[in-house]
Order: C-alpha cells, then structure tokens, then sequence
C-alpha cells in the first residue's frame, strides 16, 4: 500500500480540496485510533485477568478464566466454543439462541466488529491475492496493525504532507512513452487499457505465479524499501537471488517463523516449477490461494469432499484471517505467550490454532497446483467420448473412467483421482472442467459430463487435454498423467467411446504440437548510458545508471484468432524476467479486430548495464482481450541469451533460441542502433527443451 | 465531531455517474436538506452522521437486533449500538477515476447510484458493478443499488422492473429513491447498514463456529451470487 494514486492531473485549486476532505478524514481517523487503542485495552485487561500461567499448574476443572474451582461438571457443557477452556458460568457471556462464549472470547469478537478488523482482514487478504509478491510480502509484515489499517486518504494525506517527492511529474517526465510507469495504488484505477474486469488481474498472477523466486524479490523489495518503488530501471538490471533474499531480511525476531516458512516453501515450488510450469503457468486464481488455508484447520473435515473446491469466497477469506490475537501481539507479547501456552495445553484441535501456521499454508498454496510431479509413473489410461451440438454450440465430454491408474499416495497405495480438462491453449480458470473425486480407487468409474460452450470453428484450432490428479486433502494433488487430443483431427461424428493412454508431463507440448501461432515483428536497441545523457540527471542518480533498453513493438501477422468473426483484439505484454512483476510490466495498446494488428509501441527499460543484458530475459506475450473474462494467450515470445543461466543460477526462462536468441545478440552487438526480427510466436511460454 | 464515542465505524461510499445525485442523496440523508443546484464534486468528500441501533427502531433494524442481542458485561448492548457512518461522496466524472476508484477499497459498503431519468446512468451500472469486484475490498461487497430521482416520474427512462431485474441479477436491493423529496433515502441507506452488520457478525462467527453449525443470517441473494460466481471461475 505505499505506492500512491497519481494526483498530478489535478489542478491546484482541486488538490487544495481534496485535501482539505483529506484532512478532516484525518481527524476522524485519529479519533477512531484512539478509540481502538482504548477497546483493545480492555481486551488486554479481561485476558489478564483469566491468563492461566504456564509456570504453574491448574487443575483441569478450574475455571479458564477466573480460576474457581469448577466441581463436578462436564466437561462438554462447559466448554467455550471460541477457545476450547473450561469456563464457568460467571464468566460467559450469552449470545442469540442461548450459545454462549467466554468473556474472552465474546470481547474478541465484539472487538473484531468493533474495530472494523472483520474488514480490514478481509481486505488485506484480498489485495494479498492479488499477486504472489503481495502475498509475500504481507505475510512479511503482517504483524503490522498499522499498515493493515492504512486507508487511501491517509497515503495521500501523507504524501502530500511529504510535499510529494514520489509521485511528483519531473519523476515521470524522464520517459515519455511510458506515461503509467509509476506505479500507482490500482494499477487498474489509472489504467484504461487495464481491463475492467479482474481478469487481467487474474493472468498477470498466473503469469506471476509461475515464477515464484522473481515475486519474492518483488515482494522483498516492496516491504524493505518503499521508496524505491519508482527506481525500477534499477531494480530490473540488478536481479537478485530472491531465495537467498529472504533469508538476508533484517527480521525482527518475531517474525522469523513467516520468514522461514516463506523460504521453504519457495524453495519447494521451484522444484516442482522446474518440472512442470506449463501446468501452473496460466491457473492461478486468488481461491485457490486462499483455500489451503484451510487445510490446516480442522474445518475442513465437516465439508462434504467433494465440495472442496467450491467453497464460497467469502468463508475462505474470512477464515485466513489471521486472529486477533496475531494482530495484538506487538503490544503484548508476554501476555499472549501465556494466553497461547495456555491455549496449546488445553486446545484440542481448537480452530484457533490454525491461525499460527496459516502464514504457511497460503503462502504453500500459492504453488500448490504445481503439484508434486515426477515422483510417479504414469499408468493406465481414460476412456471417453466427445460430442458436439451444433444448436447451442456446445462440446459434451463423457468422461467415463479411468483404468489402472498410479498411486497417488504411494505409501498407502492410494489414489483419490480426478479428472481435468482444458481446451488449451486456454488454461484459464474459466477453461477448466473438473469431475468429482473418486476415494481409494485407481479404476474410478466417473461417467460424467464435461461441457465447453464453443464455437465450432474455434474448437478446431484448440486441443482438449486430460489430465488426471490425486487429490490430497493435505497436502498437493499428486499428477497421475495426461492425454491430448488436437480437435481438428476429432471426428464429430463419431460418438463412439475411446481409451486413451495416459502419460507424463512432455515439458514442450502445452498444445500437444508446437504450433504455428503467428510471428511478432521487433525492433529492439540498446543505449549505453554514456550515449544516454539525460540518464544521470535528477536525484534517482542510480536510476540513470546503467543503459536503456528500447523495444519498439512493431506489428503481428498472422495471429490467431481468438473471437467470433474470425478476429482478436491484440495487446502485446512485457516482462524483463526475472521481474515479472508489476515494474517490469509494459503493454501495447489493444488493436482491434485484426490477425495483423499493428502496434507500432514502445517498451522502454531503464538502468540497464551492458552486462545485464547477460542475464536479463525480455518476454513479450500477446493476449486477445476479452473484457469480462480471460484474456487468451495468443502466443508469446522471449529474448535473452538462451543459455538456462541468470546471475549464477539456473532458470527455466532463459530458453531463447533461434531467431529470438539471433535478434537479442544482434541488439547487443550494435548498441545504439536498432536491431530488428521477425520472431515466430510460441504456442506456449512453458520451457523450451534444447 | 466524533471523539471516539461510538461502538462502530462504518464507511460506505456512493458512486454512479456524475449527476445522478450521488451529493444531494446523501446531503438530504445527513442534514435532511436538497439543494437543486448541480455542484459537481471534486474528487472526493465524505460526510458524517450518528446512527443509533436500538429497540425503537423499526424496518430493517428488526432483523439487526437479533443478531444483536444486547448483551456482554461491556454494557454496549444496554444503550444500543452507537454507529458513526463516514459517508464518502466520489465524484461520478471520469476524469476523477483513477482517483474515486482508488477509495472504492476502503469503504465497507457501497451505495450505487443511478439516474431514473437518464438511461445511460442505469446502462453503466454494471460498469461501475465491474469497477467494484476490482477494487472493492473484496469481490463480492455489499452494495444498494438507488434509482435516484423518483421525484421526476414524469421524465422516467428506466423502468423499475428493469431496475428490480438487474439487481436481482448481481443479488443487490433496489430502492427508487428521491433526493429531493427525501423519499427512500434512510431506507436505502438503513438496509445496507444492515447488510454491513450482518456480515460483521458472519466474519466474526465465522471464524470460530465450524462450518456447519453457523446460522443463516437470511443474506442469501448475494450469497448464492457468489457461489455462482466461484462456480464459474474456479473449482480446483
């Protein structure tokens, strides 16, 4: 939240109003801190007063809170359904239909409302979602009551009390051709070209998602250095090793179990990315994000199974919110420690005790449809049959059953399988059909339904993949296998049932085939700085650093199309990995209704080194826009020196070869002049093999 | 004007196109006054009033006390829920909306305006619906959706079955509301109140009653809406 909206198109006369509303927002504001503080001490005084020491020893049948001996009662009567103690009848508090809560537990959730925390937690998990670097970077700095609460009007305010160094034009004015480069608090808000929908929202985290180590470097960025929100030139030609990043944070103490956690699980998604990233590359979605979070409360097991994956938003959210208790923790440590020693003691699977480990179970979730690959062999086959229905255009997959699938669970030679489909080269959310999950059996008999609404003529250039999974309640749904069938090749009219053998993830094949998706023409120069003046000027000096890169986004052939009427509606997107963040991000306008849409835009990077340009990958995608839904991936391309290395490390994305690799070494040849190429679109941006 | 003594804050913002009434709706609900005079709004503004939740109330305050049973040691119950409501105003002009929007995230509840008397204003309603999912606090807020001008039935475009059709469709309620002459403007603005509360209580119930054991609060519409919507875009 430190990056700020961009006011500079106000006038003078309407700053001086708005600000003027911004102010007396302020006073409220103040006022409401006041009261907060003032209700959260009166939660810290109840709990004193009830705190059990763990020095001590209590009797089981002791009142948790006022500590009198309780007699003969039981047990389940008497236990408070907010914390699991003991409690007597003094200390309960009555609510509608004649439950009851502790005292504790009732201010609890009185102060939840009170202090409007149901909102601010659900808001910032909302935002957390919105990219994997948010999330690292909140649960970094979670523990913060303050930035949590932080309000729009309080940035502003802020900022224009600072006399605005941030977001001030001059900072801008030093790259015309990109007016939006300073990031600004939605990145949609300012943005016409940004969709109206959360749907590109959604991509750029798939997109985002799949490269966890360059988001946690974002993520790092953000929390430790606000400031430098602005220099991303910088930023982009300094990549840095964001796992050894995160270890490297100054941490209060506090916070190093998040921080550790963090690592982990960042460490653990690279693997299971290096083997597949097709799979995770355009599936992330904020639900799923959330949801594992449940996983590590005991909640989950009064949910019908099958209902696991359609768990309404709002119970997800509201149960990742992470506890008052967290949120107090800065101010009373010593008392929370007991009350938590307490808690543990008595706890039995006490939904409570979920909230210390939900900081690892989002941030696992995150990656978690990368799912666990390799570790089985793939066996068995599907059998199934496909109609089509002309009237309501409309594809019908009978999934009928699988046979003699792997083991999921190897150990307890399990399998919980699955069965999902896609019509890639759509991998969207909105693409995804899933059948039930059939328990312990590798021969699951499904026969199911599967339904796409296409048009015909569209379903011919797509590919239906299969793809069978276990699925774990705890831990990651294990790959069993996958199968494609390219739709021009399908005869229709033919309903007849057919098996087909599963097998392993291919690496190169998110379309079955690399396919002819079309050619990207680019112009790309690099400007050493010391043919850049006007680089170095001003007070971000290390900005201007460094050389620029300029890519001038020419035109596309042949596109394919993505709409009815035999058209999209194109835009060009670019990353210069690793930061495949915000920062980095660069788009073309959208051309409208053409497979041959000129662009005829400029990417600019600034504060490239000459020797970046080793280590850095510019990938450009194309996208046909689709307001209101997905944006479909059309193609894509990336520029880099091709060679799997970036800074020392291995990395999946520097797999330029061909004309691409050709073209990158060609602009670093001829710095200052422009080099130009005819780039062939890959049908997916999943790793190259060599 | 306040100095803390109220139990709750709740923010709600109104937005619409510009000139739909967004300012006289809620100048009529705080100081019961309309000025016909169009004063088009810079940026943002907000404006304050205290609401008192107690036994005396009626409507749509029924079903809130239920929820709200006084009760506790804390003595908040005795003399009813002191609400302090910041009401902020957006300017509804589009040169203003990287700005408006940038404030969308910060209110709890949202009051969407349209103009009875201008077609397009309705026709947009489902733009500015869009605009919330996006940035709102989260993807499904509550909202009320206000036909703004009843007064002026003789220059009606939109019909209310329209209206009624498309806030049944996002599982909103409608009210046609009249800034002028004061017609609907509480009610509209008590039931988001109330929406506001109950989903407090959800969240807070929520997050420590197992699943199966919460009670209904009656919110369903919305409810069933965003299951509707997880359907469609997710699942796994």
């Amino acid at each position: 939240m430190s990056e700020a909206v961009d006011l500079s198109f106000l006038s003078d006369v309407e700053k001086d109003l708005i600000l003027q509303v911004l102010q007396r927002d302020e006073e409220l504001r103040k006022a409401e801190e006041r009261r907060i503080r003032r209700l959260k001490n009166e939660l810290l005084e109840i709990r004193r007063k009830g705190a059990k020491r763990s020095s001590q020893r209590y009797s089981e049948r002791t009142c948790a809170r006022c500590q009198q001996s309780l007699g003969r009662i039981s047990p389940k009567a008497n236990t408070c359904r907010g914390c699991n103690h003991l409690v007597c009848r003094d200390c309960r508090s009555y609510g509608p239909n004649s439950s009851w809560r502790c005292k504790v537990c009732t201010k609890e959730a009185e102060l939840k409302k009170t202090t409007g925390d149901w909102f601010y937690d659900q808001r910032i998990n909302r935002f957390a979602n919105r990219l994997g670097s948010d999330m690292v970077r909140l649960s970094l700095r979670h523990r913060s009551a303050a930035s949590k609460r932080e309000t729009v009007g309080q940035t502003l305010l802020q900022k224009a009390q600072l006399g605005d160094p941030k977001g001030s034009s001059a900072a801008r004015q030093k790259s015309p051709q990109e007016p939006r480069k300073v990031p600004s608090l939605f990145p949609d808000a300012s943005d016409p070209q940004e969709g109206k929908s959360d749907t590109e929202s959604m991509e750029n985290m798939s997109l985002d998602g799949y490269r966890p180590a360059p988001a946690a470097g974002g993520g790092r960025r953000n929390s430790l250095d606000k400031a430098t929100t602005i220099k991303e030139g910088k930023q982009v030609a300094a990549p840095s090793g964001p796992v050894a990043a995160s270890l490297t944070l100054p941490l209060p103490s506090r916070n190093v179990l998040s921080a550790t956690n963090g690592r982990e699980t960042l460490t653990g998604s690279r693997s299971s990315t290096l083997v597949n990233e097709h799979e995770a590359i355009f599936k992330k979605n904020p639900r799923r994000v959330v949801r594992p979070t449940d996983y590590t409360k005991s909640v989950i097991d009064l949910r019908p199974e099958d209902f696991v994956g359609e768990s309404s938003s709002m119970g997800d959210r509201s149960k990742s919110v992470p506890g008052l208790t967290t949120e107090l923790d800065e101010e009373e440590e010593d008392i929370d420690n007991l009350v938590e020693i307490h808690r543990q003691r008595v706890a039995r699977g006490s939904m409570r005790s979920g909230t210390s480990s939900s900081t690892l179970g989002s941030m696992v979730s995150i990656y978690s449809e990368a799912g666990d690959f390799g570790n089985i062999v793939v066996t068995g086959g599907i059998s199934f049959s496909l109609s089509y229905e002309q009237k309501t255009q409309t594809l019908f997959i009978h999934v009928k059953e699988c046979r003699q699938l792997a083991y999921g669970d190897e150990a307890k030679k399990r399998s919980n399988p699955y069965v999902k489909t896609y019509l890639l080269p759509d991998k969207s959310r909105q693409g995804k059909r899933k059948t039930t999950i059939k328990r312990n059996t590798v021969n699951p008999l499904y026969n199911e339904l599967l339904k796409y609404e296409i048009n015909k003529s569209l379903l011919l250039a797509r590919t239906l993949q299969f793809s069978v999974w276990h699925h774990d309640r705890f831990g990651r749904n294990t790959f069993l296998g996958e199968a494609e069938i390219p739709m021009d090749s399908w005869n229709f009219d033919s309903q007849l049932e057919e098996f087909l053998l599963l097998h392993g993830k291919t690496g190169v094949d998110a379309a079955g085939l690399p396919q002819y998706k079309g050619e990207l023409v680019v112009s790309m120069k690099y400007i050493p700085s010391s043919k850049h003046p006007g680089a170095g000027n001003g007070r971000k000096g290390k900005a201007g650093e460094g050389g620029e890169l300029q890519v001038w986004i020419k035109e596309a052939k042949n596109l394919t199309a993505a709409k009815s009427g035999g058209t999209s509606d194109s835009f060009v997107k670019g990353y210069l990995l690793p930061h495949k963040n915000k920062a980095s991000k660069r788009k073309t306008p959208v051309v409208k209704k053409t497979l041959n849409p000129h662009y005829n835009h400029t990417f600019v990077y600034n504060g490239i080194n000459p020797e970046d340009l080793q280590h850095i990958c510019l990938e450009l995608t194309v996208w046909d826009r689709e307001p209101l839904s997905s944006n479909d991936f059309l193609g894509g391309v990336r520029l880099g020196v091709g060679n799997g290395m970036s800074n020392g490390q291995a990395v999946d994305w520097m797999d330029s070869m061909g004309e691409e690799l050709n073209l990158w070494q060609k602009m670093r040849q001829y710095p200052g002049s422009w080099a130009e190429g005819t780039l062939q679109l890959r049908s997916t941006m999943a790793k190259l093999r060599p | 004007m306040s100095d803390g003594d109220y139990d709750y804050l709740i923010k709600f913002l109104a937005l619409g196109d510009s000139g739909v009434g967004k300012t006289s709706l809620l100048y009529q609900y705080t100081d019961g006054k309309f000025n016909s005079k169009f004063i088009t709004t810079v940026g943002i503004d907000f404006r304050e009033k205290r609401v008192k939740l107690d036994c005396d109330r009626s409507v749509s305050q029924i079903s809130l006390l239920q929820v709200y049973r006084p009760n506790g040691p804390d003595g908040v119950g005795g003399r009813g829920q002191r609400i302090h409501l910041q009401l902020w105003d957006t300017a509804g002009q589009e040169r203003f909306r990287s700005l408006t929007t940038a404030f969308f995230r910060d209110a709890m509840g949202f009051l969407l305006l349209f103009d009875l008397t201008n077609e397009q204003s309705f026709l947009n309603v489902r733009n500015w619906i869009s605009q919330l999912q996006m940035h709102a606090y989260c993807e499904n807020p509550d909202i009320v959706l206000c036909g703004n001008k009843s007064d002026l039935e003789d220059q009606r475009m939109v019909k209310e079955e329209e209206a009624k059709e498309l806030a049944e469709k996002y599982g909103i309620p409608y009210f046609e509301t009249s800034a002028a002459n004061g017609n609907n403007v509480s009610k509209a603005i008590d039931t988001l109140l109330d929406l506001i509360m109950k989903r407090m209580e959800r969240c807070v119930d929520k997050s420590w009653i197992p699943e199966g054991v919460v009670r209904s609060n009656g919110h369903s519409s919305t409810e069933q809406l965003s299951e509707e919507q997880d359907k469609g875009k997710c699942g796994c």
